[in-house]
């Protein structure tokens, strides 16, 4: 298919491959980024960034393609001169939420159906190599085949995402814009990661260079483990910590199970806070909130349990060894521990 | 537990598993890329040998004649590298196998022909008449089946059920799910379809639960908690029509025009609770026994079509037919010379390649596909004299 998107398509999907095209197109160099007239745009591409590190929120601001393209090309230049892997990861899911925006948006519209088709082909076949159409029985629908869907759904923890809950027929899975594009927001962050991680220009050019030092500055120093020993924690909740000290975009069942626990084994809502700051979409207020509900310092005040061992198998939160063997909940991990250490030392003894 | 075999009956087993494999290895199932599967080897005295490989079937018969192993294995997977540890062989897509076996299909006739034999002094008993030896009151056994003909019955309907939920929900098409009877006490359903092979253990499962009914939230036929009703009735957007929704608002006489009488059925119930087991209950009674683990299992060696089943001495053979298809005529290939065996159960019935045979305790002359038979499940010894 060589029918070419809007410029308007461009400027919400700048990591399409038409845009390089068109950058390509403009004979635009990377020293032209040290000219005065794209002054904006290197502090429009910075500021999205520092919203990104202090609030933990996506930009949803809309220029013209010229601009929306050129912000994210500086946006990837100043994470590369950072070079910090967080923050890289950080932003890749930033920029894969805002494109998930915009794209639900499309696909709900009650446009062209030839565009649609169009931007689905664009997104998710040329991109992601994944076919998707839009159903002809029901409006407002989208048709995904099963493989493609298992692919990708088994990522999600939610019950609701498991194939029995879906509507399935003739080897397509129907799903609403939301469900559609929920589906890819992790693989269009990971695509962006690989491309950043490829990513080799020639050289960083002053400004950006200058940009990347003042945010560097910024970004709160990464939360190390609890001071507890690693070995007394359960595999399920060392598995967590591993994943967060990381910066990897934990589901939110596992950031429930991570903070009840930590409530369970008495630490304080300050550290249980701290421990999220590596998350990517991390904001100190709503984790707050949230820690202080399920604390039942908030709501409807009911202080909330640690997740039974069946319940994190059931999400696929469990990484049980030996030591788990009778357990059933991870609270009872420690105590299990304490025992046995107990029992070595009297046989020392 | 395994079935302790005596050298004799190693000896038998030897001579008719080589013989079959003479006269029939040709007739072994080439895998697709062969070069990039790996292979094991079951010896008759229960070693397992694996991370094996084979660029041909021609050294796989080389193999076959000269080990005569009891079972014959291939990876499901293909590997760059088949021959190294699994970490380090390079995974490259496995092929999607359903196994639906007996032991999974709680049939009310299994009791009836379940046999232990014990450890201890080699009699054998029928399974549930006895916690243990009536002769030696051992308490260690092996237990066997010897499937009646209601248990195929039984096994076939899930195949068929099988069949339709891969079909009509999945979408794959009949020329590409390959049934094959185990050899022993079940089917290996074999899909060719390649789009499901780079599938994970997790995507796979999500599969395997599908098929069976494991999950299912009321909201998605229309039932709904609600903190102050109890519950609200509200249908998906895409309604009733296809798949799991179909299958159960079938059953339960629901449309999505009939909101009013979901509600009135989900109070008769005594609320959104006992809905939700009701639910349950249909999709448990109308989904598929497989053996998830083995459809999740992306690593597991399969065994192979065409050969032998250590198990029973039938061969795992292409199911072409389902309804018409006789595992105990069609899958019973060792040869029909007489054999002198002792058999350990006071009386049993059998039929096998076209014959019956009404048994009882002590030795007998049969053709060496029933002693074959009785010696894999552990209920009959092979003699001196043999062959």
């Amino acid at each position: 298919m060589n029918i070419r998107l809007g410029t308007a398509d461009l400027a919400k999907y700048p990591f399409l491959n038409e845009a390089a095209e068109y950058m390509h197109q403009t004979y635009f160099n990377l020293d032209d980024l040290n000219l005065p007239e794209l002054g904006h745009i290197v502090e429009r591409a910075s500021n999205r960034l520092r919203s990104e590190i202090e609030h933990g929120r996506p930009d949803y601001t809309l220029e013209r393609h010229e601009v929306e393209i050129l912000t994210f090309l500086v946006g990837i230049l100043i994470i590369k001169a950072i070079n910090s892997d967080n923050l890289t990861k950080k932003h890749c899911l930033f920029e894969a939420l805002r494109a998930e925006k915009f794209l639900v948006r499309d696909l709900k519209a009650q446009g062209e159906l030839s565009t649609k088709r169009l931007l689905l082909f664009k997104i998710f076949k040329e991109l992601l190599k994944m076919d998707v159409l839009p159903s002809l029985k029901y409006q407002l629908m989208f048709e995904v085949k099963v493989a493609d869907y298992l692919k990708r759904s088994h990522l999600f923890h939610e019950q609701e995402w498991k194939l029995i809950n879906r509507l399935v027929h003739d080897g397509r899975v129907f799903l609403d814009p939301d469900e559609t594009v929920r589906l890819i927001r992790a693989e269009v962050a990971n695509l962006l990661l690989e491309r950043i991680r490829q990513m080799n220009p020639s050289h960083i050019p002053s400004t950006i260079r200058e940009q990347a030092h003042i945010l560097k500055a910024s970004i709160p120093v990464a939360s190390s483990k609890l001071d507890n020993s690693p070995l007394a924690f359960p595999p399920c909740i060392s598995h967590a910590l591993d994943e967060m000290t990381a910066g990897e975009n934990l589901p939110h069942s596992a950031r429930v199970m991570l903070a009840t626990y930590m409530l369970a084994i008495g630490k304080n809502i300050e550290e249980i806070v701290s421990l999220f700051k590596n998350a990517p979409d991390y904001d100190e207020r709503v984790s707050r909130y949230q820690v202080e509900h399920l604390a039942g310092e908030r709501g409807s005040h009911v202080r909330y349990l640690v997740p039974s061992c069946a319940k994190l198998r059931n999400d696929g939160l469990c990484f049980a060894t030996s030591q788990c063997d009778g357990l059933i909940n991870p609270v009872q991990f420690g105590r299990a521990v304490k025992f046995n250490r107990g029992e070595t030392n009297v046989s020392q003894r | 537990m395994t079935l302790t075999k005596t050298g004799q009956d190693l000896h038998l087993m030897k001579i008719a598993f080589r013989e079959f494999y003479f006269n029939y290895g040709n007739k072994v199932e080439e895998p697709s890329k062969i070069q990039n599967r790996e292979f094991g080897l079951m010896s008759l005295d229960g070693v397992m040998k694996r991370h094996l490989k084979f660029s041909s079937l021609g050294g796989l018969f080389a193999s076959l004649i000269l080990e005569t192993p009891s079972d014959v294995f291939a990876s499901n997977a293909l590997y760059d590298f088949p021959v190294l540890p699994i970490s380090e062989k390079g995974w490259r897509g496995a092929d999607l196998i359903f196994d639906i076996d007996l032991k999974d299909l709680d049939l009310k006739c299994r009791q009836s022909h379940s046999f232990r034999t014990c450890l201890s002094c080699s009699s054998s008993y029928l399974s549930g008449s006895d916690e243990s030896c009536p002769k030696c009151s051992s308490n260690s056994f092996a237990e066997s089946i010897l499937p009646c003909d209601k248990c195929i019955k039984g096994l076939k309907n899930e195949v068929a059920k099988l069949h339709s939920f891969l079909t009509s929900d999945i979408g794959i098409s009949s020329e590409k799910i390959i049934t094959y009877f185990s050899g022993n006490n079940g089917f290996h359903i074999h899909v060719l379809d390649e789009s499901f092979n780079d599938l994970n253990s997790q995507a796979r499962a999500d599969l395997a639960g599908y098929i069976m009914g494991i999950g299912i939230l009321a909201e998605v036929i229309g039932a709904w908690k609600d903190t102050r009703s109890d519950f609200r009735v509200r249908f998906p957007l895409g309604g009733l029509d296809y798949g799991w929704r179909k299958r159960i608002s079938d059953r339960l006489g629901i449309s999505i025009t009939s909101q009013k009488k979901l509600s009135n059925m989900i109070k008769e119930l005594g609320g959104l609770e006992q809905f939700r087991k009701r639910v349950a209950e249909i999709t448990k009674e109308m989904g598929v026994r497989i053996d998830s683990q083995v459809t999740t299992d992306v690593h597991r060696v399969f065994r192979m079509p065409g050969t032998l089943n250590g198990k029973s001495g039938l061969t795992k053979i292409l199911c072409a037919d389902l309804n018409s298809f006789d595992p105990f005529d069609e899958s019973c290939q060792i040869s029909s010379r007489e054999v002198s065996v002792k058999i350990m159960l006071p009386k049993m019935k059998l039929r096998l390649k076209g014959q019956r045979f009404n048994l009882t305790e002590g030795v007998v002359h049969v053709p060496m596909f029933v002693g074959v038979y009785l010696i894999s499940k552990g209920l009959a010894h092979a003699m001196d004299s043999n062959p």
